[in-house]
């Protein structure tokens, strides 16, 4: 459902991404690991196209997506995306977060949004605290408000940058069954992260990408266990404990 | 004994966390000066009880120098004579100051705005203005544009618009449009500082969620700033309003050019000297409920619209 | 892997948008210029005959600011050193007085006497914090205009003897008013600087075995005195321009004054130009030197303009991903 094909990405001269193909079937979960720098996080802001791709071609749903011609607006409507930093409105209400993407990009109702936004902080277990300002609310209660407004747009698929990375570790394991349901449920993913016991858990498959490119493919019991290349089996044999 | 208890009170009361401190720091005047950048940092709230303590404080302090300098601010046969044009002032100066204070704001908004811009197009001009007005003091700014305020009006513009207006009013009119440049250049630092301290993320998240430009500022973006903004705002606001005494060097017709003209007569009216005082207090006590007022309406305004975790605020 | 630096709209776009700011820039300057002093010109002569005039009026305004600024200085740090007296809870002062009255067995007299004194004292250090606030509160709510004028009537009216000419008074009269203006401003600034450091530095002090006294002597007053400068030399800056207001009082070799009569006789441009760059060099000047001096003395992470204390990370933050634009 998610296809991109040979995208290389320059800041300046650094040659961020170089020729990165990737295919994500509907209902998959890919997990993608890496170490730093080696340019994960741009790799998923071209798919929802934060970030312009200097060549290749993004395709959702087997429509080109990185041309002139269509609404960047639209294509993050498709695609739902979760921060590190939660990024969450600090100004407003859990409850306003949510409902801020339905009343002024889908147009919906108040009324009708707040209803939907009562029912996904449900969902993500955050029903009672609705009218919390994120200052208010631990890491992982923001972070799960912040999966919640993503998924108020009804996203195809969902993009998940580093989500746990800076959570205390108690709060850690409520997010990630946050996104395990999610994945059950059915949802197109990909996840950036280093949680390795979520990734065998949920992902169908893996990707290793260092400096750019795709190192190694497969199941997390072949890149886990058994990797083929080197760079994946140092990188690997540093962060699984 | 005694000697420890003095001791032990002249060192210093520090606060048990940085951000109970409320501190106005900051350049001559309670404006940054040059070489200050807006920080964010977090302050805390004056409660109305010490508003009443402070406002006591200056009571009593005006009534022992009425005391010091053998005058009465009560004299009745100087309210008589002095009354209206202490009015006529007061009216003057609440007119400048609604004229100067709106201006200085949108201005100072688009300004910062522009400040931050990507288009260098947009930065290089207004940056120019800004470290302009912000490197002249404000009486040259006024003396100079009352002087020739005239001759930068368009000729055009001053036959379909200004015909009929006089040009002393004309001058005044630059010179008091001068005191709201030199404050928009303050202003536009403080709202840059407002701007800046969103966090990017946010923007990112809006844009994520597909929100377009437009929307995003305006549902992320200003809510934030014009929270962040408000207290150091009121400051200048205070500022701004001291500001428009300046207009007395250019006779505006405001408090302190009605009340220096009324002085100088009181020698050749045989008026006894020390109205002198009893006028000056006056005034200062007009200026004084002006600046306390607005700060506090500000303080006010902060904490309606306050939302916890948006508690920082600028110098 | 060959670099490639790719020649996009991106930078081609940077160029125009430079090159359009310096049109604007220029644009702006040379309508000004236009404006203002139209096809006579800026006459070369008048300026070459008169700047020595303004350069020397300016020095007066640095004299003022200097010796205002000077004696504002011991003036505010004792003031706002007495800002920061605490005021004594009530509580303390009872309790206070129990112990006493417990540990002696004075007679009624004497306790009652020690009663009143500690009232007093509390009541004298509350007194005494009231009236620095009121102080510093009045010369914060109003115009240094009106100060000077203020300034002005106290010594024409109670010291009438005391200046033989008017200029003298008019001088002495504005720089009573800046002292006691840049006194009001930096009391400000020296109680902030005292507050600021962290009380926990002194609590670890005290545990080390420092006395209150030797804590603040050697944790406190360090530090404060770091901190204070950039306000402090920006309040110097500030006060050199607002030294242009003795002009209302007719100091007659004050730039402004100087300026002001000038300019109705004629050559206004010539005279704007000349008193502009003058003070926009001096605060250029400053300024760099400031910033320069600043950054050499200062302790980082310590400044009373804090910024805001970011989320604290759990696990230590992982190195960012090539950053997005």
């Amino acid at each position: 459902m998610i296809r991109v094909e040979g995208i290389h990405k320059y800041f300046g001269t650094l040659h961020v991404l170089r020729g990165i193909s990737l295919n994500v079937a509907k209902g998959e979960a890919v997990v993608v690991i890496g170490p730093s720098g080696s340019g994960k996080s741009t790799l998923l802001r071209c798919i929802n196209l934060l970030v312009e791709p200097d060549e290749g071609r993004v395709f959702i749903e087997d429509t080109q997506v990185n041309r002139p011609e269509v609404r960047r607006e639209w294509v993050r409507e498709q695609v739902g995306m979760v921060f590190q930093s939660f990024n969450l409105f600090t100004h407003l209400t859990a409850m306003q977060n949510v409902m801020l993407g339905l009343t002024q990009v889908k147009g919906i109702p108040k009324d009708e949004a707040a209803a939907k936004a009562r029912q996904l902080l449900a969902r993500v277990g955050l029903a009672v605290k609705e009218n919390s300002y994120p200052a208010e609310l631990s890491g992982g209660q923001q972070q799960r408000v912040a999966i919640a407004r993503a998924l108020a747009m009804d996203p195809k698929a969902m993009l998940f940058d580093e989500p746990t990375s800076a959570l205390d570790p108690e709060y850690i394991r409520e997010v990630l069954d946050v996104m395990t349901a999610l994945a059950r449920e059915g949802m197109t993913m990909i996840v950036v992260t280093h949680e390795m016991g979520f990734a065998s858990n949920v992902a169908s498959r893996i990707l290793f990408v260092d400096a750019g490119v795709v190192i190694e493919e497969g199941t997390p019991e072949e890149v886990f266990h058994h990797p083929k290349q080197e760079r994946t089996r140092s990188f690997v044999g540093k962060i699984l404990r | 004994m005694v000697l420890k208890e003095v001791c032990d009170a002249l060192v210093p009361q520090t606060a048990p966390f940085s951000f109970m401190i409320e501190t106005k720091a900051a350049g001559h005047g309670d404006r940054p000066g040059p070489t200050e950048r807006h920080r964010v940092r977090l302050v805390t709230r004056t409660t109305a009880l010490r508003g009443a303590e402070v406002a006591a404080g200056v009571v009593f302090t005006l009534l022992f120098f009425q005391e010091f300098l053998q005058f009465s601010l009560f004299d009745p046969y100087l309210w008589a004579i002095y009354g209206p044009i202490f009015l006529a002032g007061l009216n003057g100066t609440v007119r400048y100051i609604l004229l100067v204070i709106p201006i200085s704001v949108v201005l100072g908004f688009f300004l910062g705005w522009a400040r931050i811009s990507r288009h260098r197009t947009l930065v290089w001009p207004v940056t120019m203005f800004i470290d302009f007005f912000r490197g002249m003091p404000p009486l040259i700014l006024v003396i100079f544009a009352f002087l020739f305020g005239d001759n930068l009006i368009p000729q055009a513009i001053k036959d379909r618009l200004l015909s009929g207006i006089p040009l002393r009013v004309v001058s005044v009119t630059a010179a008091a449009l001068a005191i709201a440049f030199h404050s928009a250049a303050y202003q536009a630092e403080i709202f840059r500082a407002g701007f800046q301290s969103v966090p990017k993320g946010q923007l990112e998240a809006a844009q994520a969620l597909g929100m377009r430009s437009w929307q995003a500022m305006r549902f992320v973006v200003l809510p934030q700033t014009f929270r962040l903004s408000l207290p150091p705002l009121g400051n200048e606001l205070a500022v701004v309003i001291k500001d428009t005494s300046l207009l007395a060097a250019v006779a505006g017709g405001e408090i302190v050019s009605r009340s220096q003209n009324f002085a100088g007569t009181l020698s050749i009216f045989g008026y006894p000297v020390e109205w002198l005082f009893a006028i000056w207090t006056a005034v200062a006590i007009a200026y004084f409920v002006a600046t306390f007022s607005v700060t506090r309406i500000l303080l006010v305004l902060e904490r309606r619209f306050h939302t916890p975790g948006l508690e920082a605020v600028s110098i | 892997m060959a670099k490639r630096v790719p020649w996009d709209r991106e930078t081609r776009w940077r160029r125009l948008d430079t090159l359009l700011a310096a049109v604007i820039v220029l644009g702006v300057l040379a309508y000004m210029y236009e404006l203002m002093v139209g096809s006579r010109g800026l006459d070369p002569v008048y300026i070459a005959a008169n700047y020595g005039l303004y350069v020397t009026a300016v020095t007066v305004n640095l004299y003022m600011t200097t010796v205002a600024y000077a004696v504002g200085m011991t003036a505010g740090f004792f003031l706002g050193w007495l800002r920061t007296i605490r005021s004594v809870p009530i509580k303390k002062v009872v309790h206070d007085f129990r112990a006493f009255a417990d540990t002696s067995s004075r007679s009624k007299f004497v306790l009652s006497g020690a009663l009143g004194l500690t009232v007093a004292w509390a009541g004298l250090k509350y007194l005494v914090r009231r009236l620095g606030d009121a102080y510093v509160e009045i010369i914060r709510g109003t115009p240094l205009f009106v100060q000077i004028l203020f300034a002005w009537s106290i010594l024409v009216v109670n010291f009438p003897g005391l200046f033989t000419n008017p200029t003298s008074v008019a001088f002495s009269a504005g720089l009573l008013a800046l002292t006691a203006n840049t006194a009001g401003y930096q009391a400000e600034i020296f109680r902030a600087g005292l507050q600021t450091v962290h009380s926990g530095q002194v609590e670890a002090a005290r545990a080390l075995g420092f006395s209150r006294l030797g804590a603040m002597r050697h944790i406190v007053l360090p530090q404060a005195l770091r901190l204070i400068v950039p306000p402090l030399t920006n309040e110097y800056i500030g006060l050199f321009k607002a030294s242009t207001l003795v002009f209302i009082l007719g100091v007659q070799t004050e730039i402004t004054f100087v300026a002001n009569r000038n300019a109705f006789a004629g050559h206004i441009f010539e005279i704007f130009a000349i008193v502009t760059a003058i003070f926009l060099l001096i605060t250029v000047v400053l300024a760099k030197v400031i910033q320069a001096l600043e950054s050499r003395f200062r302790i980082p992470g310590l400044g009373i303009q804090q910024t805001r204390a970011e989320r604290p990370r759990a696990r230590p933050l992982r190195l960012p991903e090539a950053p997005t634009p």
